[in-house]
């Protein structure tokens, strides 16, 4: 969760997935887009500006069970690829190989894809809406059309929950243990507020920040 | 007394830092941010008998200098709070208060009765005043005769300090106040969240799936001022609570000022979880620099130069 200190508007923190975080330098990087009043904010502040950070609050992407030589999917819709750099470090470290699956609307949003240039271990497919770059098509149908039962051993995703929706039902399909970053919006970060429930299947409401952000899909109710 | 220390009524408290209902959890949520046993008392998300689901997402969304939310009164139930919440609680110092909800008013009873046998609570705060569910809630708190008749059934069954929590979408709130009064409440705290609305211009639909909302944080500070201060010139025996924005130690000396005789910290702990701690310690240096308790600084507005409020500046 992120804020600056001393202003007013917006009052409350963002939740932001951390892309890379650096032991040595003590550096933490965030990949952003522009979408509101907390967005636009960061974007605008000169280098330098003090920045208050709750966190790392919240569960991780999970590689248990998983052996070198394993290969697995990452999908990710448009900014949502944001946590991946620090997950594709922990791939590599591992002996894990990974194909990378970036939608967006147009070549525009893909241009996220520099950051990912010589980390992932695999390949990398691009997918636009409206074909201006990479296949054309949603980043869910391109991945279906590569996704043989088998194939992957994990598949890891983050965007929108429309995206989420048509991966679930792929991944029931064939069988795909995955794991979903979700996206809610989030009050507080450390569940007091209880603003960002997901609904789910085992209760009614799973709580995005304390119980996720990363959840299984089978967990959720779509 | 020490300096910080408050008397409400029958209530004593260490200090008149609270963190009000739905923006603490149950306390411990924050262990990492503030030392429990510190605050003044914590009043618990809002609890009822059975556990509840409350509404499907999305819940909150983020206005001008603030939120508004429709969580729709999830929580544990009484019992879970008992077996697995209390217990962490009064070990680590807490003062506690339950923040108790239902649809009817036996409901209020069984969850009053039901917090009766517990030990270590402070007080019981009534939520007559949430606009976020279909039943219960609010349609307590906006008829001056649903309250006092609740306040009276819940009061014989508690030996405890009530405080009743106002709802300020009431159409006179002053008649709320009085008819809590009437009732038997001990205190009572104000004021709750404003029913409001925002539209996506986009889609032109709700930013929440409840369609409206409580809108709270420092954009309702004025309102809820106001407000103290009306019902501390209407009641002035009556001791209160008041809420609505408070971030900063300015705002703590406001509603003080106005009349209140303690706080509540509410959207605030979204933004900061340890400003409740830092108020405490704060308002205990400023009260060290004037060489007065706290005690000197309730109704300070109410004593100066007092404004008419006349009765159509409810609006």
């Amino acid at each position: 969760m992120l804020d600056l200190p001393g202003r007013s508007r917006p009052y409350l923190r963002r939740a932001y997935s951390v892309a890379d975080a650096r032991n040595d330098s003590g550096e933490v990087e965030f990949l952003l887009r522009r979408v509101g009043a907390g967005t636009a904010l960061l974007e605008e502040i000169p280098p330098g500006t003090l920045a208050g950070l709750l966190g790392p609050l919240g569960n991780g992407f999970s590689l248990d069970g998983l052996v070198p030589g394993n290969r697995v999917a990452i999908v990710a819709g448009g900014i949502g690829a944001a946590p991946f750099p620090l997950l594709f470090e922990a791939l590599r470290r591992s002996g894990l190989d990974a194909d990378f699956f970036l939608g967006g609307r147009n070549a525009e949003d893909l241009s996220l894809a520099k950051r990912f240039a010589g980390i992932v271990p695999g390949e990398t497919v691009l997918a636009s809406d409206d074909g201006s770059a990479g296949e054309r098509g949603f980043v869910t149908e391109v991945f279906n059309r590569r996704a043989a039962p088998g194939r992957y051993a994990r598949l890891f995703a983050c965007g929108p929950m429309p995206m989420f929706a048509a991966l679930a039902r792929i991944v029931a399909e064939i069988g795909l243990p995955s794991e979903f970053s979700t996206e809610a919006a989030m009050g507080c970060g450390f569940g007091a507020c209880l603003g960002c429930v997901i609904p789910g299947r085992e209760k009614p409401f799973l709580v995005s920040c304390t119980e996720g952000p990363i959840l299984a899909p089978e967990r959720i109710r779509w | 007394m020490t300096p910080l220390a408050v008397k409400l009524g029958p209530l004593e408290l260490k200090n008149p830092i609270l963190t009000a209902s739905g923006t603490f959890g149950y306390g411990l949520e924050f262990t990492d941010f503030v030392d429990l046993g510190k605050l003044g008392g914590i009043c618990t998300k809002g609890l009822s008998l059975r556990p509840h689901a409350g509404n499907i997402p999305p819940r909150i969304c983020e206005t001008p200098s603030g939120m508004l939310n429709a969580i729709g009164l999830q929580n544990v139930g009484v019992k879970a709070f008992l077996a697995e919440k209390l217990p962490r609680l009064r070990e680590l110092g807490a003062t506690v208060i339950p923040n108790v909800w239902g649809d009817l008013e036996e409901d209020y009873v069984a969850v009053v009765r039901a917090l009766e046998e517990a030990q270590g609570l402070a007080a019981i705060e009534l939520n007559i005043s949430c606009p976020n569910v279909e039943k219960g809630g609010m349609l307590f708190g906006n008829s001056p005769q649903a309250t006092e008749s609740l306040v009276a059934k819940v009061r014989a069954a508690t030996r405890r300090p009530l405080i009743v929590k106002l709802s300020p979408n009431a159409p006179d709130l002053v008649q709320s106040a009085r008819a809590a009064r009437d009732g038997g409440a001990d205190v009572l705290s104000l004021v709750n969240t404003f029913v409001g609305m925002a539209i996506d211009p986009e889609t032109a639909k709700p930013r929440l799936s409840f369609g409206t909302g409580g809108l709270s944080g420092p954009a309702i500070r004025p309102l809820a001022v106001r407000m103290v201060f009306q019902v501390a010139r209407a009641l002035p025996g009556v001791p209160l609570m008041g809420i609505g924005g408070i971030s900063d130690l300015p705002d703590v000396l406001e509603f003080l000022a106005a009349g209140a005789s303690a706080v509540q910290v509410g959207t605030a702990n979204f933004r900061e979880p340890g400003v409740s701690g830092r108020l405490v310690e704060e308002l205990a240096a400023y009260c060290a620099g004037r060489g007065e308790p706290v005690s000197e600084l309730v109704g300070r507005a109410q004593r100066a130069a007092a404004p008419v409020l006349k009765s159509g500046a409810q609006g």
